[in-house]
């Protein structure tokens, strides 16, 4: 979005913090919860990536051994236990990944950094309301982790894999109570989630500067808008089917229950139309920000503004046509399945759009290689690979042979770890300096992005020649003729192992070193409000609201 | 790297040969058993051809632009941000190459989803014959099976449990009238003492030629060549019936009767596995299938129904050991 | 805070710390909540207390939150952009609301739509297969349930309801002209009369041919009505909680957002109801029971 003419009053003479502990456990601004956001999310992240390392140790080669090591027992009984243990690991990955890594720093973490400070407004609508959403998301980690060490049934903690389909999380396969802590986790997260989503949907439509209307609103704007109508009716849908759940396993309701004429299928449609908007929830923020890093970094407007905010429109929407393409082999109708075959195909439409669009925008430009264009560039190309496997799957034909495969792995993780990470890592490197004050080293940005590119390809494409084999997931241990592909997968995981270390010097050395950041390092390209604030910012920005009378652009 | 090399080698050449378990380093599908199986892999290459086109596109793009639009090709960017024309272009061409694929999906999922009729399949190809259309009821019976249509379905019921599936033959009863009933246990499930389990249960010997999480130690048996209608339930939690050489995959879900179909003309070991995850042992609940011809398999079935499942294993393991039934596809 | 810089009408909150206690307060009531239901940490099930401490706290903090709230409204925080946003929020919460019925709408439609065609009927063979098995798939209400008369204690109960939305919108309207006692009156109406349906709801439960647990249409019936029940309780409180401050001389007639709120609340609660009245209770009756 170019800003013209910007007209704004700083105010950093009177630029009052509160004091240590006020400040950060009881904050009403949104840039200090934004990076309580971040910080929760790098922890969370930290032990979700650990959890993968063991995934992908154990299924190094074939047997079973590293989940031995953390199990009790000897011997055949440690074996017994270390299956369990395998797939408590491969479901709390997949919930703490989606819940506390990718959600809490897209939508929390920058959602609530730079919607305001991209619309021009001085905090959020609701700032103490936004502070419960993230001690909440807190809470729910809190309690997610604590029904990883209680009874579960088989063992501790819930082994059912991030999709809580009954009976297996009912009492017939998940007894203990861990699954009952994991459901109220979720609860917890859910509702912070909803007041957070209410928070940026007022916000956005609310306290836009003057002038700002909404089509010249910058498109990570558009994108949280539409992440946080979906969670806004998704969410409340998941609570419903978590409720049944939990009534089911302590008080005898019979939902997902055969015995008593429930359908443990009806847990799976509510599930999914919840699941489905999920998946685009964690990209939509995503799409935002690559669109503003390729607009910076080709110093050239975003190409199609309109269609990209209404591709990200029509996404949303026809995301909630679509659930059940995750439910093809559960047994419907045939006819159905056409409809759901139909409906899925038509979201690659938009998506195209997005795909053509960026690259419009960079099609004339004249392109700075900075490490964040560099994490967007990967991040679309990436997104294509995962995007046409997604066409492929949503024929329920092929589905029939690759739905709970490897394949299915690939797809996803090509759209999140690939995706939804990437566009992580680029906002990170684009904001980093706006929002700490700092510069980081741009050589080590430049190494973790050709790391984490090699290493994550060489992680996840191999998974399609297993999935295409007939490699199911949540295997601990598989056929033999699986192994090559296997191990080149784990190798992958260490190449990225290294590119995280290096994550971690580069925030270390730029923590260290605190090389003064400036306004605006992108130059010409980066349009946006935030980079007409210092960096970081004042404690409360905008404190006379600037006014937009933006006459040009698109 | 040797290793895939040698990999990436035998997998593009893709012999048929290979048959039936995975094969390491393999870039592809299992060879097809089914002519439902065919039809997908067909479809996914077409599919396939047009992502990889599509995805090259992209990079190819992306690749020009990081030459030719950078800041030392381009010093002065253009400030274009419209284009109704290419954006026309863009929402129209993948839309009609969705229609394309669509236009093979659909008759792709009602071929494989829907259970055919028997007796419409017989009337048609007699229809066809005595209209003299050969050449159509050649391609009619590629996909229908007129012949087998006309012996009628063997029904089998596959029961998920934690953990191993239970077969039910409805049709093969036996002199109360019960039908053929018998568990279907995994040969390994990871410990140590599989082998020490396996020959106890079976008093057999050959533990060594079973393929690891694969083997079972009494397998799904089915006639060549005629039409299997299978059913899918549970006992516990959910499970998922699915061999890759078939091209199905169904859920077995409590309360609920899922079905399907499929046929095979080969005989053969064929080997699948629960493909959705069903607690402690999912991993090790697989799915063995012998296809065998009509006459062993009514040997069988009298073994089985008369409990003696040792004699009834012996008539079915015409494929002594692995390496025998990969050398029997090899033949093919 | 430099407040007095401030040339915006947004509000900047103040630092709180309620949403830090408020979270700490739910991982207490969750973890009371498991412990309770199962046992946990060498809890035995049953143990209630630390539930009874969790949800004490949830509503301290409930407290203490609107409390400032109120004060904040009190003082001029609430701007009239600020109460456009709050209006905004109210209604997106509302609509959240509205998506969480329709998870227990679904799954009741769910079961008593496809009863029949969830096992065996669109594959006609498996029904002769295992008939037996499926006998019990035969229709909706289950053979042997016996439900409720809709033209009885259900039909009151909607007039009850549609009524006090008759009251609570007198109730407005007074206060929007300034007759605060005919506010008062009318929000005593329509406390009361939530009372008498709460109460109402109630006395049918304890009279039911069918239960809760053990059968799919006990569950289904009870989960959604008695979620219906439960956000009947919430807007009886929220409008009491109006009427204590109207008492206590608070809202005024061009700024009562509280009312508002309490209003709108209600209102959704009603329909909601409508929607069971007509599926839940008339429809099956007529189809299947009548
Ligand atoms: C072109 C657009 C896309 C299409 C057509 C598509 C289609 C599908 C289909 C059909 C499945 C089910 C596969 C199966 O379980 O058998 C699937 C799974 C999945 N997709 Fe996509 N997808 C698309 C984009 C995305 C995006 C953008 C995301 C997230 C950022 C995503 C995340 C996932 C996830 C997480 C799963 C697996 C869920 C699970 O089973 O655990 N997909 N996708
Ligand atoms: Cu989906
Ligand atoms: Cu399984």
């Amino acid at each position: 979005m170019p800003m013209d003419e910007v007209a704004i009053d700083h105010h950093d003479a009177h630029d009052h913090k509160p004091g240590f502990f006020t400040r950060w456990l009881f904050s009403t601004n949104h840039k200090d919860i934004g990076t309580l956001y971040l910080i929760f999310a790098l922890i969370a992240g930290v032990v979700g990536y650990t959890l993968s390392g063991l995934i992908r140790w154990e299924l190094a080669e074939p047997g079973i051994g590293v989940m031995t090591q953390f199990v009790a027992g000897e011997g055949d009984v440690a074996i017994q236990n270390a299956k369990h243990f395998y797939n408590t690991v491969i479901t709390y990955h997949g919930l703490i990944m989606i819940f506390f890594m990718v959600m809490p720093a897209l939508i929390g973490g920058f959602g609530n950094w730079f919607v305001p400070l991209m619309i021009g407004a001085p905090d959020m609508a609701f700032p103490r309301m936004n502070n419960i959403s993230f001690w909440l998301t807190v809470a729910a980690f809190v309690l997610a982790c604590i029904s990883m060490t209680v009874p579960g049934g088989p063992g501790n903690g819930f082994g059912g894999g991030w999709v809580l389909y009954p009976p297996l999380s009912s009492t017939t396969g998940h007894p203990g109570p861990a699954m009952d802590v994991l459901i109220l986790a979720l609860h917890t997260a859910g509702i912070a989630s909803i007041l957070g989503a209410i928070n940026f949907i007022v916000t956005i439509l609310n306290m836009r500067a003057p002038g700002m209307t909404m089509h010249k609103m910058p498109l990570f704007a558009w994108g949280v808008l539409i992440t946080a109508v979906l969670l806004l009716l998704s969410l409340p849908v998941l609570a419903a089917a978590l409720t049944m759940l939990l009534t089911d396993r302590n008080f005898g309701s019979q939902f997902f229950s055969p015995a008593g004429g429930g359908d443990p299928v009806m847990f799976q449609h509510l599930f999914w139309f919840f699941g489905h908007p999920e998946v685009y929830i964690m990209i939509l923020p995503a799409f935002g920000i690559i669109s503003h890093i390729v607009s910076t970094f080709s110093k050239k407007p975003i190409f199609g503004y309109l269609g990209m905010a209404y591709a990200m429109v029509s996404i949303g929407v026809i995301g909630f046509v679509v659930w059940a393409h995750h439910m093809y082999t559960v047994g419907m109708d045939v006819d159905l399945k056409a409809y759901f075959v139909a409906a899925t195909m038509v979201i690659a439409v938009p998506t195209g759009i997005k795909i053509f669009s960026w690259i419009a925008t960079m099609w004339g430009g004249s392109i700075d290689f900075k490490v964040p264009m560099l994490w967007a560039i990967g991040f679309i190309f990436l997104f294509t690979v995962g995007g046409v496997t997604g066409v492929v799957l949503a024929n329920a034909g092929i589905d029939h042979a690759l739905h709970d495969t490897y394949y299915v792995v690939a797809h996803f993780h090509y759209v999140l770890s690939l995706g939804a990470v990437f566009g992580l890592f680029a906002g990170w490197y684009y904001w980093f300096e706006k929002m700490f004050g700092i510069k980081y080293n741009g050589v080590i940005g430049g190494l973790h992005f050709w790391l984490m590119f090699i290493g994550s390809n060489v992680l996840f494409f191999p998974q399609h020649f297993l999935g295409l084999q007939g490699m199911p997931r949540r295997y601990i241990d598989y056929a033999d003729g699986f192994a090559t592909w296997h191990m080149w997968s784990s190798i992958g995981y260490a190449i990225t192992l290294v590119a995280t270390l290096i994550f971690f010097v580069g925030l270390v050395e730029a923590m260290i070193r605190r090389r003064k950041g400036e306004a605006n390092p992108w130059g010409e390209g980066a349009t946006t409000l935030e980079w007409t604030l210092p960096s970081p910012p004042p404690f409360h920005q905008f404190n006379e609201l600037p006014h937009v009378t933006n006459k040009g652009g698109h | 790297m040797r290793h895939l090399l040698a990999a990436l080698c035998a997998a593009v050449m893709a012999s048929p040969a290979l048959a039936f378990v995975p094969q390491d380093g393999a870039l592809g599908f299992q060879p097809a058993a089914t002519r439902i199986a065919e039809r997908i892999h067909v479809f996914h290459h077409f599919v396939l051809i047009i992502i990889v086109l599509i995805t090259l596109l992209v990079l190819g793009l992306l690749l020009w632009i990081i030459m030719r639009h950078n800041r030392k090709a381009n010093p002065v960017p253009k400030k274009f941000s419209h284009n109704t024309l290419i954006e026309v272009i863009w929402t129209v061409v993948p839309a009609l190459i969705l229609v394309a694929i669509a236009s093979q999906s659909f008759p792709n999922l009602y071929y494989q989803d829907v259970v055919p009729n028997l007796q419409q399949i017989t009337d048609k190809s007699d229809k066809l014959i005595a209209d003299g259309k050969t050449a159509q009821q050649e391609r009619f019976a590629k996909d229908y099976y007129p012949e087998a249509a006309e012996k009628g379905f063997v029904n089998v019921k596959a029961q998920g449990n934690q953990w191993n599936w239970t077969y039910t033959y409805p049709d093969l009863v036996d002199d109360s009238g019960y039908p053929l009933e018998f568990v279907s246990n995994p040969v390994h499930v990871g410990i140590s003492a599989d082998a020490d389990n396996y020959a106890g249960a079976t008093g057999r010997t050959d533990f060594a030629s079973k393929p690891r999480n694969l083997g079972v130690d009494y397998p799904m048996v089915i006639p060549e060549d005629r039409f299997v209608r299978y059913y899918t339930a549970a006992a516990d939690v959910i499970h998922s019936w699915a061999v890759p050489a078939f091209g199905v995959k169904t859920d077995a879900v409590p309360g609920r009767l899922n079905e399907g179909w499929f046929l095979v003309e080969e005989p053969g070991v064929y080997y699948g596995q629960c493909s959705e995850l069903c607690g402690v042992n999912h991993a090790f609940m697989p799915i063995e299938v012998r296809v065998v011809s009509q006459a062993q398999f009514d040997s069988w079935a009298e073994f089985m129904l008369a409990g003696d499942y040792e004699a009834a294993y012996a008539t079915v393991d015409v494929f002594a050991s692995n390496e025998q039934a990969t050398q029997f596809a090899a033949k093919q | 805070m430099a407040h007095d810089e401030v040339k915006h009408d947004f509000h900047l909150v103040n630092p709180s710390p309620w949403p830090l206690l408020g979270s700490f307060s739910v991982i207490v009531t969750a973890l009371g909540g498991v412990t309770f239901m199962k046992g946990l940490f060498g809890l035995e099930a049953g143990t209630w207390w630390l539930l009874a401490i969790g949800l004490s706290m949830v509503i301290w903090v409930m407290f203490g939150w609107w409390r400032e709230v109120i004060k904040e409204g009190r003082v001029g925080d609430h701007t009239p952009v600020v109460q456009i946003g709050l209006r905004y929020g109210m209604i997106l919460f509302i609509a959240s609301e509205i998506m969480f019925f329709v998870g227990w709408f679904w799954s009741f439609f769910e079961f008593a739509i496809f009863e029949s065609a969830r096992v065996g009927e669109t594959w006609d063979s498996a029904n002769a297969l295992y008939a037996d098995g499926l006998s019990r798939f035969a229709g909706w209400p289950p053979v042997g349930v016996e439900t409720f008369d809709p033209f009885h204690l259900p039909l009151i109960n909607t007039l009850i309801l549609l009524l006090s939305g008759t009251t609570v919108t007198w109730a407005h309207h007074a206060l929007q002209h300034n007759d605060r006692s005919g506010a008062k009156l009318g929000l005593v109406f329509t406390v009361l009369l939530g009372m008498v349906f709460t109460l109402l709801q109630a006395y049918e439960y304890s009279h039911a041919a069918f239960t809760y647990d053990g059968t799919l249409y006990g569950s289904a019936f009870f989960m959604a009505t008695g979620f219906h029940g439960a956000h009947v309780v919430i807007g009886t409180i929220f409008l009491a909680i109006c009427l204590i401050r109207l008492l206590m001389g608070g809202m005024s007639a061009d700024k009562h957002l509280g009312f508002e709120f309490a209003a709108w609340y209600w209102h959704f609660v009603d329909v909601v109801w409508l929607f069971l009245f007509a599926f839940v209770y008339v429809v099956p009756f007529l189809v299947y029971g009548g």
